[in-house]
């Protein structure tokens, strides 16, 4: 079954080769047998590289330790959870885990369109076979053949970083590569547009919900990510500016800016290069962020991967992509001039110009403190890494201006708005945000930004449930319906609308987590069994934790050391709570498990940071009971992952298919079966 | 045995992809269902504008003086995309596509009659909000009825 995997890569390659051949030629020529060819050979090659994928999977569960793939990212007694998401563990599986699925919604986008947007669809499938033939390429003649047999069969295999056995990353990295993936799709189209002259805003239409479907699965990757990091990196914070972290990032803000973007050209029919260059950009910069993770090139808390001789094979990938982009680009721009102008300033397509700048801002400064250390390398021989306090001066002004522009934008009409129309709608949203940073300055806040933040907030929320209520309200008058059936066809009638705006709201829940972050609490203290610590929280509260022993245990793949803790509230008792050290025996790390108790306001976060005499322990001396305990009050952090929630749903809202959508499908297909 | 397999996979592959070619069959060069030409596509974007200033307009976020001016915008590009629409297709019918037009219409007319001081045009029955002296539609004067108060 294993070995079947490796024959199924080397016939995909030639047959990824034949389906770019033969979908640029037959789209070139008009020849529909050649695009037929191309279209099968999609299939085929999801096919085999779904053999591949399972046949990898299976090595896995099956101890292969002779591949040096499954030697070098399992064990024998590691968790079948953990085998099971062996595939994604490490460089070479990742990179036929990101083919495999990039084959699939290849495989969607043609089954899709078998009758619809034709003139498209042989490009597409050159553009995405000649992408797959990329990572065929790669995983083949690079050095990273998952399959590679190390000659030998060794007794067990290196096991799975510790870090990586949580939950979080079983979910976390298919998630994100979801993401990553999907987007191929758009740009897909975008090239297909450029090479068959259809330039107008048809390759928009078809692909906005694409780009939809890839964003939201960035979004979730990167907040599933934050909250692995949250939990198993046991530091107290969720985001480290780590090269692999930022990775994900440059698409997402490239593909917002997108999202936001595609809006004028639809509406304006504006902005058609800077369109297509936002498709260009983002989708490099998934490639960038997919051999980043696996390449080893930046060194990063987390980087997972050695190999960094494919690198440089990618950048030729992306120079090349990038060179015959812009010549297409170049070739086509009479037919993507703009058909209109910007007339004023204070008009929503202005707002939606100047989100797109800052975006694009962050984007280019995250993407430099991400390279300085490769660039600065290069120059003085040093590799100078920036850290946090960089990335934090600079993209937190960007991302205030942007949390004010969710606000501003629904407001401010197209093409043109009067001051006088602006004060009235701005009046009520900014008077509630004044109260807001009122009530926090009288409340002993001092935080600049995290005053701003919660001043903006207010200031977004206000503007959004006004135009929610105002709405209802009108379609409520108008169509003589009540409230509820009204706010439900309101929502219906524009979905991307109004999913858009929850989506903010989720967003803004979000940024008001990351200002809680300034009222941050921590106390370390030594604690020997009976005694407590106590942390205030900045809610008024305390908290007091009282040390009731240390236990140790030995599981199948660990040493553990687990901390008893009890928690009063105001001298309450509330619970308790545990903290760990492990001992991954395989791979002779140990990691730290941080226990959590979680409120709507609020996370307590105990690490246990040091335990003095582990021996000791283990032989039951009761003066070896003396830990180092880190305990850390986190305000608001949980609305990180209630936004994410919102955020999902708003996301959601704007994907389902319109009433009219499914209508014009079911009204098509009896149409076409009839041969009418 | 994977021998066997890999061998049934080359064949199988290699079936599927020269069958097209030697037997002739053809994935369709162009679209079957309906798909909106430009004008067609520019045509809905404008009634979706229209719509969407209507509203917005009907909700109070929308002043006077801001929306008159932009459903005149809105007015004129839709016109022009209708033009467009009727030089490209001759002959096509209209089909699902144009039936939603028509309900989008339909939305838009509603709204506006809604409109506090709306007044019908006497001529080709366009609605017009309160405050028109013309018809926006055919440049009719209107007979203004005296608006019922709010703005």
């Amino acid at each position: 079954m294993t070995a079947l995997g490796e024959f199924a890569l080397w016939i995909a390659l030639p047959i990824s080769f034949w389906g770019m051949v033969m979908g640029f030629v037959g789209g070139k020529q008009g020849r529909g047998d050649l695009i037929l060819s191309g279209e099968r050979s999609v299939y085929l090659v999801f096919a085999l590289l779904a053999i591949a994928s399972l046949a990898i999977t299976n090595a896995f569960l099956t101890d292969q330790f002779q591949y040096q793939y499954v030697a070098g990212y399992s064990n024998r007694n590691l968790d079948t959870y953990f085998k099971l998401s062996g595939l994604w563990a490490g460089q070479r599986g990742s990179l036929v885990f990101w083919a495999v699925l990039l084959a699939f919604f290849a495989s969607v986008t043609v089954f899709q369109n078998r009758n619809k947007n034709r003139e498209f669809m042989p490009y597409v499938v050159g553009v995405l076979q000649g992408i797959l033939a990329f990572f065929l390429v790669v995983l083949l003649f690079a050095g990273v053949n998952p399959f590679e047999q190390l000659g030998f069969m060794p007794a067990d295999g290196q096991g799975l970083n510790p870090q990586l056995q949580n939950y979080w990353m079983t979910i976390h990295p298919p998630v994100l590569y979801l993401g990553f993936t999907a987007y191929a799709i758009p740009f897909a189209f975008a090239m297909a547009a450029l090479m068959n002259g259809r330039t107008d805003s048809r390759w928009i239409v078809v692909t906005r919900r694409w780009t939809l479907v890839s964003w939201f699965f960035l979004t979730n990757g990167i907040i599933f990510g934050m909250r692995w990091a949250y939990e198993e990196l046991g530091w107290g914070g969720y985001w480290f500016w780590d090269p692999v972290e930022n990775a994900s990032l440059l698409p997402w803000l490239t593909a917002t800016a997108f999202l936001h973007s595609i809006m004028i050209q639809e509406n304006r029919g504006m902005l058609k290069v800077w369109n297509m260059s936002l498709v260009l950009l983002t989708f490099l910069l998934t490639i960038f962020a997919t051999f980043l993770t696996r390449s080893g090139l930046i060194e990063s808390v987390h980087s997972f991967a050695q190999n960094t001789s494919i690198a440089f094979i990618f950048l030729a990938f992306m120079g090349s992509i990038f060179v015959a982009s812009v010549v297409l680009i170049v070739y086509r721009l009479p037919g993507l001039r703009s058909e209109n102008q910007i007339h004023s300033f204070l008009s929503r397509e202005a707002a939606f110009l100047f989100n797109n700048l800052v975006l694009l801002g962050a984007a280019f400064a995250v993407l430099w403190g991400t390279i300085f250390p490769l660039v600065s390398e290069a120059f003085t021989g040093q590799a100078i890494s920036v850290g946090p306090p960089f990335f934090n001066r600079v993209n937190i002004p960007i991302g205030l201006i942007l949390l004010a522009l969710t606000g501003i934008g629904p407001v401010i009409a197209w093409r043109r708005a009067t001051r006088r129309n602006l004060k009235r709608n701005f009046a009520i949203p900014l008077a509630m945000g004044a109260v807001v940073v009122g009530i926090f300055l009288a409340l002993g806040a001092r935080n600049g930004y995290a005053l701003t933040t919660f001043g903006l907030s207010a200031f977004v929320l206000t503007v959004i449930a006004t135009e929610f209520w105002k709405g209802t309200k009108a379609r409520a008058r108008i169509e003589g319906e009540g409230f509820g059936p009204a706010l439900v066809h309101l929502v219906g009638r524009n979905r991307r609308r109004w999913g858009g705006y929850i989506v903010h709201v989720g967003t803004v829940l979000i940024f008001t987590a990351f200002a809680g972050r300034a009222f941050e609490v921590e106390v370390r203290k030594v604690m020997n069994p009976g005694e407590t610590v106590t942390v205030a929280s900045p809610f008024g509260h305390t908290y007091t934790l009282a040390y009731e022993g240390i236990s140790s245990s030995v599981e199948e793949n660990f040493d553990r050391w687990v901390a008893l803790l009890s928690v009063q509230r105001n001298d309450q008792a509330v619970g308790s709570l545990t903290t760990e050290r492990r001992f991954y025996r395989v791979n002779r790390q140990m990691v730290t498990e941080v226990g959590i108790r979680s409120t709507a306001l609020e996370d307590l976060y105990v690490i246990l940071a040091d335990v003095e005499d582990f021996e000791g322990m283990v032989g039951n001396d009761p003066d070896a009971q003396r830990i180092v305990v880190q305990v850390m009050v986190n305000p608001l952090v949980g609305w990180i992952w209630y936004g994410g929630v919102i955020l999902t749903i708003g996301s959601l809202i704007a994907l389902w298919p319109s009433a009219e959508a499914r209508r014009r499908s079911a009204a098509l297909e009896p149409a076409m079966a009839g041969g009418s | 045995m994977v021998i066997v397999w890999a061998i049934l996979l080359v064949g199988i592959s290699v079936f599927l992809i020269l069958q097209p070619i030697i037997s002739g069959q053809e994935a369709p060069l162009w679209s079957a269902g309906e798909e909106p030409s430009e004008a067609q596509f520019k045509k809905r974007v404008s009634l979706l504008q229209l719509r969407d200033a209507e509203y917005e307009f009907a909700m109070g976020k929308l002043g006077e003086e801001d929306y008159q001016i932009l459903r005149k915008e809105i007015s004129g590009e839709a016109l022009k995309a209708i033009r467009a629409e009727e030089a490209e297709v001759a002959g096509g019918a209209p089909g699902a596509y144009a039936e939603s037009n028509a309900e989008i219409e339909e939305e838009i007319a509603q709204v506006r009659l809604q409109l506090s001081g709306g007044v019908f045009c006497s001529e080709c029955g366009h609605p017009n909000p309160g405050g028109s002296r013309f018809c926006a539609e055919c440049g009719t004067p209107l007979q203004v009825p005296q608006p019922s108060g709010q703005s």
